[in-house]
């Protein structure tokens, strides 16, 4: 009775150029490759190397200039609604409260606004907001901010949870933290949302969470790795074997 | 350190500007590395600086996650239990902790007191002076709204500046 996972998002063969001034500038080069339903995969390459790019193709902001991008087996010609994305910097409004931020990608996609409120409080809940509702975001701390972040991408119940460095403007323990409820929130099958990419530089944060690591190389982006992380979780830097995994991404990058 | 009275009694009031993710994540970090460690270790691995590793130390001893004998910091008591706690059980961890320090349960009286349930930013920081050096109130305020607002003992409104009991609660 085993059901074979979905292949919920596939690049094919996708080239990216922008177009500068001084001419074009190839910044993703023949990407190929399938996330499945449920998989946690994170992508790491140099800064520079076009790993957020690579999310706007998967969020339809952008399209590639060669090749496909393929979800649910249909081309992508427009905005992925089902879709959503978290930010590094949170994307915040400062003017709006924790609720009223959660609310805000629910209002494009959602009339009702009594069904709104009802998933801003769910959402609210999940990620331990409750009794921050009416704070603004220059009250919270690091940490909090990437809650509502979170939340907001939730409350869209997307099927596809894209994350670009989500961690990486929080303090060491905070992000600790925050990967740890990121991980139940993967692992709770209730959710809407089981399949996640994410972006970041931290090799070991990659091998701690994820199902597979893609791994690119610099201008132009091209996968030079995809490695599949074959450790227990939870997951400790001194697993056995997590080292192993370290040195691979390491000289894949190098 | 735990003296009540005395000019050491209250600078133990003042409440470390350390949010609860921290906190949280000093705890997880500790459980993972079987509940204990040394301080000065855990700060060099962390390479963060020896002051800040303790303020978060001490935010989370405040709270009753962990103690520290020696030059060690030890997950202790409900620190035990958080990490495995789903998220209103987490909340309910720190609530109960926080109603026993004097910070909190005066102001929560304070609130329950009042006949609306409402008081304002400034009769709060007043509460705060009688407990806590003036230098460190605004520090400590801003702590005392989060954690309040994480453990769901009171509501903050920043555009009025009022606090306020969660509603449902005021008639217990
Ligand atoms: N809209 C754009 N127009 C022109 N160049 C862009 C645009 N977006 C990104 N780039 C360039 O593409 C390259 C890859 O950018 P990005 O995807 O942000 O990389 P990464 O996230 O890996 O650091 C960079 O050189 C960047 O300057
Ligand atoms: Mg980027």
């Amino acid at each position: 009775m085993t059901e074979q996972p979905q292949t919920l998002i596939e690049l094919d063969h996708v080239t990216k150029r922008f177009t500068l001034p001084q001419g074009d500038v190839t910044v993703l080069q023949d990407i190929s490759f399938k996330a499945v339903e449920g998989e946690f995969i994170t992508i790491v390459g140099p800064s520079g190397a076009g790993k957020s790019t690579l999310l706007r193709l998967m969020n339809g902001l952008l399209h590639p200039n060669e090749g496909k991008v393929l979800y649910q087996g249909k081309q992508m010609r427009g905005i992925n609604y089902e879709t959503a994305m978290v930010f590094q910097n949170f994307g915040l409004l400062p003017w709006l409260t924790v609720s009223q931020n959660i609310e805000l990608g629910l209002e494009a996609r959602t009339k009702d606004p009594v069904l709104r409120s009802e998933r801003v409080r769910m959402y609210t809940t999940k990620v331990g907001l409750e009794g921050y509702e009416e704070a603004y975001p220059r009250e919270l701390s690091g940490g909090m901010k990437q809650r509502v972040g979170l939340a907001r991408a939730l409350a869209i119940e997307p099927s596809l949870l894209l994350m670009d460095e989500p961690f990486s403007s929080l303090d060491v323990l905070t992000s600790i933290n925050l990967r740890n409820e990121l991980l139940d929130i993967w692992s709770d099958r209730d959710n809407v949302v089981n399949t996640m990419i994410m972006v970041t530089h931290n090799i070991e944060e990659a091998i701690e969470l994820s199902d597979r690591i893609i791994v690119l190389s610099n201008r132009p982006g091209r996968i030079v790795g995809d490695i599949r992380i074959d450790l227990p979780r939870p997951r400790k830097k001194r697993d056995k074997g997590f080292i192993e995994y370290v040195d691979r991404v390491f000289s894949l990058l190098a | 350190m735990n003296s009540p009275e005395g000019p050491k009694g209250s600078q133990t009031n003042t409440l470390p500007e350390i949010g609860i993710s921290q906190i949280l994540g000093l705890v997880e970090l500790l459980i993972s590395k079987g509940g204990r460690d040394d301080i000065y270790k855990l700060a060099a691995e962390l390479s963060m600086e020896l002051g800040e590793t303790l303020t978060v130390i001490k935010a989370a001893e405040l709270l009753g996650l962990v103690h520290t004998p020696g030059g060690d910091v030890v997950v202790e008591g409900p620190g035990l239990k958080i990490i495995d706690a789903s998220i209103p059980e987490r909340k309910e961890l720190i609530r109960c902790k926080l109603e026993t320090l004097p910070v909190f349960k005066s102001v929560r009286d304070y609130l329950k007191e009042t006949v609306d349930h409402e008081v304002t930013r400034e009769e709060v920081l007043e509460k705060l002076a009688e407990l806590i050096p003036n230098e460190d109130a605004e520090s400590s305020f801003s702590t005392l709204v989060n954690w309040g607002r994480y453990a769901e003992l009171f509501g903050y409104n920043d555009d009025s500046q009022t606090f306020y009991l969660d509603s449902g609660e005021t008639t217990e």
